[in-house]
């Protein structure tokens, strides 16, 4: 793991460094608890099922709400590597899978930067299943969506931040 | 029964089982393995069985780790019991936090099965 990266206060930085430290967030906790290697995929499918959704709150020297989204087969997927488990033994540990590797991503990403790693508190993570739902979040700011292939399936990370 | 009785705290059922999947893993020898979801029921746990190891969570409902760890040092059959701490919280104000209440080693989630080990073992005293 790296040392953590100080944020920059001059206008040169931008989202995109954040999006680089999500993606290496999630590359790393995919791989140390599940095995598996994330592979980055171009744009965010809108019509990909999103059938469980995580979110995890930070507050602090930045708001906001990290999300994962994936098809119901992908979090059965994660809860039985996550847990060495197949089939209905993995399917009911899913939600709890996916709501903790969102919660490690989130601890991951704040980690790799110095000015969070101490001072940015993370929510208890909650967990949506099905797909007929809008979020409303009562932000105003910036939104990136960070989208990989796992297991050759969508998984999209979104970082919601107020400005 | 021989190896290790381990006490695992967190709120995630699916962590306490990623944790003891790792630590079986690991290659510590590993006997009775025993559960709690907050720091108060690990309290309770503590009281009614004899415990050699507790790996615990720190942002928990009801009673978090550091609070269950505070706990613990004025108790006198569980002031011995090594801790170390398996959270998300990685900040150095927190892992300089748990240290000063009595933890003695912290392992930062994800985590792997050598990661638990070399933190677990030397706390053990015990090469397995």
């Amino acid at each position: 793991m790296s040392a953590p990266t100080s944020i920059p206060s001059d206008s040169s930085f931008s989202l995109e460094s954040w999006r680089t430290f999500l993606r290496d967030a999630a590359k790393e906790v995919f791989a140390m608890m599940l095995g598996a290697e994330l592979k980055d995929a171009d744009q965010p499918d809108p019509t990909a099922e999103a059938e469980v959704t995580a979110m995890v709150g930070l507050a602090g020297p930045i708001s906001g709400v990290l999300s994962l989204r994936c098809s119901a087969a992908v979090s059965i997927e994660i809860a039985g590597r996550m847990l060495g488990l197949t089939g209905s033994d993995a399917e009911s540990h899913r939600c709890d899978a996916v709501g903790e590797t969102c919660n490690m991503v989130a601890g991951a990403f704040k980690a790799k930067l110095s000015e969070l790693q101490n001072s940015c508190m993370l929510s208890v993570p909650t967990v949506i299943t099905g797909n007929d739902y809008a979020v409303h979040p009562l932000l105003v700011g910036n939104r990136m969506d960070v989208p990989f292939l796992f297991d050759g399936q969508v998984v999209c990370l979104s970082l919601e931040i107020s400005d | 029964m021989s190896g290790i009785r381990a006490l695992i705290v967190d709120d995630s059922s699916v962590m306490r089982k990623v944790v003891e999947r790792c630590l079986r893993q690991s290659g510590i020898d590993v006997g009775e393995v025993y559960n709690a979801s907050n720091g108060m029921e690990a309290l309770a746990v503590i009281n009614e069985n004899t415990v050699d190891l507790v790996l615990t969570d720190i942002n928990m409902p009801v009673m978090d780790g550091l609070e269950f760890i505070k706990q613990m040092q004025g108790m006198d059959n569980a002031k011995r019991i090594p801790v170390v701490m398996i959270t998300t919280e990685g900040g150095e104000k927190q892992v300089m936090e748990a240290l000063s209440l009595g933890a003695k080693g912290y392992i930062r989630k994800p985590f792997t099965p050598d990661q638990v080990r070399e933190q677990v073992v030397p706390i053990l005293g015990r090469p397995s």
